[in-house]
C-alpha cells in the first residue's frame, strides 16, 4: 500500500479536473437543486442542462416512463436560454468551488456559435459541450448523424472559443467512429459519449404512447452494454480523452468505462436513484486506487484493450 | 432536505390494497410540513429503478417517525408495501411546497377551511388537518371524504378526529351520503362558510374542485402528481402545464399549487 493518496485528477483539453467524476447534462440541473444534498464541491464538474438561445418550454407531459432497469425522458430542452442562463442560473453555481460545464443545444451552426460566444464571455464556464445529439426534439440528432456536419460544427466553434471544446456523440448512428474523428479533426479537446438512446414505450391500460413526445430517449443500468462498446470503438481511433456515460451507477461501472478508454465519466440517471452517486463513486475510485497500489486514476485509462 | 435511512418500524393494512407503513425519520420527521413528499427508493435493486414518491400522511414528530399511507397500484408500491419490517430505506425528503397556513401571507384573513378529500388523496389532508389543529388561533376545519366505496375511505378515523366537522360521502352510498365529494362541496360552498379549500385526489376531481372555487371566487389549493425522475427540480421531468402557457414542476414548484397557478384544460388534455 503507497501512503500517498493516488492522483485522481484529468486533464480534458486545458482544463484539469480535481477528479474524473462530473454529472451529465440535464440529470443534475444547474446544480444548486442538489446543493443540500450533495457536496458540490467534491465534484470533478458540474455539466448543466443544455441551454438553448432562445427559451424553450420543453415537451407536453409525460415526459418520463421508467422501463427495464433504465427510463426514457423527452425533456424537450426546457430551459430561459442563454441570456437568463447567464444572468440568474450561473452566478449562484459560480459562488460553489467546482468547474462548470455548459451543455450547448442549437438548431444550425449559427446558434452553436451565437452560444459559444455568449458562453464564452460570461466568464462562468470552464467548458463547453456541444450536445449535437439530443433525441428529442426535431433536428436534434441532425449534426449527430452527420460526419461533415458534425466537423462543420465543431469547426466553426473552435474558431469562437477558447475554452476547452467537448462533443457530445449520439449512439443512435450507424457506426459511431467516423461521427469522433470528424470532431476531433474539427479541433474537439474531447469526446463525451454516450447520450441516450431513441426508444418508446406504449401505455397498454390507455392504448398510446407513455410519453408525450411519443420517442424518448433511454438512460439507466438499460445502456451501459451500449455504452462501454461506444467507448471502447472511439478509444481505438481518436487520440483526445474520452468522457464515458450510460448508465454509470456505482465505482465498479466507473472501472469499467475507464478501463475501456474514459479519462472522465459523466453520472446521470444514477443521481436520480441515488444523489450521493456521484461523490460515493469518486470514493469508490480513489479505494480502487489505494488497494491496487495505483499513483493514479490515469493509469487505468483503457487498459482493459492491451 | 436530507437522504436518510429509514428503518421500516411497521406495515399495517388498512384497506384493501392500501398499508400504512411507519418508518423512524427523525431528520423528515422534524421539519416535514403539511403538503410535503418524500422520495422513497425501492430497496436493493435497479428495477423499478426510481424513487417513489409518497407523501407524508403524519410526522411523529417527537417520536420522530413517520407515518405514509401507500397504495400498492404497480410493481414498485408493492415491494414498498411488502419490504419486511426492520429494512432500512432510503428516503430523501421532505421535498416540495407545504399547504399555505391561514394567517400566513396569502391567507391572513382565512377562519374558515374546507379539506377535500378524494380516495388516497386524504393523506396530507390528514397533516394538514393536523397542523391546522395544533396552531394557536385555529381554524374552524370541515372535512369531506369522498371514494367509490366505504373500503376505499382509507384512515377515514384519522382524517375525522382532526376535523371540527366531517362529511363522507361514497358513489355507491355504502357509507355517508351517496354520490361524489364534490356534490358535498357544492352545498359548503353555497352556505359561504370556507374562505379556503385544500383538495387532494384523483385529477378529474382536482379539476372539478378547482372549477367550483373559482366559480365561489374562494381560494384552492390542491396537491398535485405527475411521474418524477429526481423529485428535487434539476429533471424537470415532472412539468405539468401552467395557466399563462408554460410548465411549472411538481416536485419543486408544488406538489401543491395555488389552484389558479395551473392550466386545467391541457392537464385534462394529457390524462
Ligand atoms: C407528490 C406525490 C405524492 C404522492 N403521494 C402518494 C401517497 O401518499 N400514497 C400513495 O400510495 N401514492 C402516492 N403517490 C403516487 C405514487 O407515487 C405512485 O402510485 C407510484 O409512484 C406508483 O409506482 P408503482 O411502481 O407502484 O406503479 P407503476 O405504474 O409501475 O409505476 C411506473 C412509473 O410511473 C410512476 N407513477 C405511476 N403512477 C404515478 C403517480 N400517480 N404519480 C407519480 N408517479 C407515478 C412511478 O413512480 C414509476 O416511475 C404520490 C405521487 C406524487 C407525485
Ligand atoms: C432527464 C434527462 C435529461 C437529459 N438532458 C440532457 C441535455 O439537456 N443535454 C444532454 O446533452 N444530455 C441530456 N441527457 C443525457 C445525459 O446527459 C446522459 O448522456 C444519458 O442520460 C446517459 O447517461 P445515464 O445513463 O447515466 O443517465 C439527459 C438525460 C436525462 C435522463
Ligand atoms: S422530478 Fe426532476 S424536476 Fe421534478
Amino acid at each position: 500500500m503507497t501512503s500517498e493518496r493516488p492522483d485522481m485528477s484529468v486533464q480534458l483539453g486545458s482544463l484539469r479536473l480535481r477528479n474524473p467524476v462530473m454529472t451529465a447534462s440535464g440529470t443534475f440541473g444547474f446544480g444548486v437543486e442538489y446543493a443540500e444534498c450533495v457536496d458540490l464541491e467534491r465534484l470533478g464538474a458540474v455539466v448543466i442542462k443544455a441551454v438553448t438561445v432562445e427559451p424553450r418550454i420543453g415537451n407536453r407531459p409525460p415526459r418520463i416512463a421508467e422501463t427495464a432497469a433504465g427510463m426514457l425522458n423527452a425533456i424537450g430542452l426546457q430551459n430561459p436560454g442563454v441570456d437568463a442562463v447567464i444572468a440568474e442560473k450561473l452566478p449562484e453555481l459560480a459562488s460553489y468551488d467546482v468547474p462548470i460545464i455548459a451543455n450547448l443545444a442549437g438548431e444550425s451552426v449559427a446558434e452553436y456559435v451565437q452560444l459559444a460566444e455568449r458562453l464564452t464571455a460570461c466568464g462562468y464556464v470552464a467548458a463547453l459541450e456541444l450536445n449535437i445529439s439530443c433525441p428529442n426534439v426535431s433536428h436534434g440528432m441532425m449534426f449527430s448523424s452527420s460526419p461533415e456536419l458534425t466537423g462543420e460544427l465543431v469547426a466553426a466553434v473552435r474558431r469562437v472559443t477558447d475554452l476547452p471544446l467537448i462533443t457530445k456523440l449520439s449512439p443512435n448512428v450507424t457506426d459511431i467512429v467516423p461521427m469522433a474523428v470528424a470532431a476531433v479533426e474539427a479541433g474537439s479537446d474531447a469526446l463525451s459519449l454516450i447520450n441516450t438512446l431513441l426508444g418508446m414505450s406504449i401505455d397498454v391500460a390507455r392504448r398510446r404512447p407513455m410519453v408525450g413526445n411519443i420517442t424518448a430517449g433511454l438512460s439507466g443500468p438499460a445502456i451501459k452494454p451500449v455504452a462501454l462498446r461506444c467507448v471502447w470503438q472511439v478509444y481505438e481511433a481518436v487520440q483526445v480523452p474520452l468522457i464515458g456515460m450510460g448508465g454509470i451507477m456505482d465505482s465498479h461501472d466507473a472501472l469499467q468505462f475507464i478501463m475501456a478508454g474514459a479519462s472522465a465519466v459523466a453520472v446521470g440517471t444514477a443521481s436520480f436513484v441515488n444523489p450521493a452517486a456521484s461523490v460515493e463513486i469518486i470514493g469508490g475510485l480513489e479505494q480502487y486506487c489505494c488497494d491496487h497500489d495505483l499513483c493514479g486514476i490515469g493509469s487505468l485509462v483503457g487498459v482493459a484493450h492491451s | 432536505m436530507v437522504q436518510e435511512k429509514c428503518r421500516l418500524l411497521s406495515s399495517e393494512q388498512v384497506a384493501p390494497g392500501h398499508w400504512v407503513l411507519r418508518l423512524a425519520a427523525p431528520a423528515i420527521a422534524s421539519f416535514a410540513r403539511a403538503g410535503q413528499f418524500v422520495h422513497v427508493r425501492i430497496p436493493t435493486t435497479y428495477d423499478p429503478l426510481l424513487r417513489r414518491p409518497i407523501s407524508i400522511m403524519l410526522p411523529e414528530a417527537r417520536q420522530g417517525n413517520l407515518r405514509l399511507l401507500t397504495c400498492a397500484v404497480g410493481r414498485g408500491t408493492r415491494m414498498l408495501v411488502e419490504t419486511p419490517i426492520g429494512t432500512e430505506l432510503d428516503l430523501l425528503g421532505p421535498l416540495g411546497t407545504a399547504f399555505p397556513l391561514p394567517g400566513g401571507p396569502e391567507l391572513s384573513e382565512a377562519k374558515e377551511v374546507l379539506l377535500v378529500a378524494g380516495g388516497m388523496g386524504v393523506a396530507p389532508l390528514v397533516f394538514l388537518a393536523d397542523t391546522l389543529r395544533g396552531m394557536d388561533h385555529h381554524a374552524y376545519v370541515r372535512g369531506l371524504f369522498g371514494a367509490a366505496t366505504e373500503d376505499l375511505l382509507v384512515s377515514w378515523t384519522e382524517f375525522a378526529a382532526r376535523c371540527d366537522e366531517f362529511y363522507v360521502s361514497t358513489e355507491d352510498g355504502s357509507a355517508g351520503e351517496q354520490g361524489r365529494v364534490t356534490d358535498t362541496l357544492v352545498a359548503q360552498l353555497e352556505r359561504g362558510q370556507a374562505d379556503v379549500v385544500y383538495t387532494c385526489g384523483p385529477i378529474a376531481m382536482m379539476a372539478q374542485v378547482a372549477q367550483m372555487c373559482h366559480d365561489a371566487g374562494v381560494a384552492c389549493y390542491c396537491s398535485f402528481e405527475q411521474r418524477m425522475g429526481c423529485g428535487v427540480g434539476a429533471c424537470l421531468s415532472c412539468a405539468v402545464p401552467a395557466a399563462g402557457g408554460g410548465y411549472v414542476r411538481v416536485c419543486r414548484d408544488g406538489p401543491v399549487f395555488a389552484a389558479d397557478r395551473l392550466d386545467w384544460e391541457a392537464i385534462l388534455d394529457d390524462i
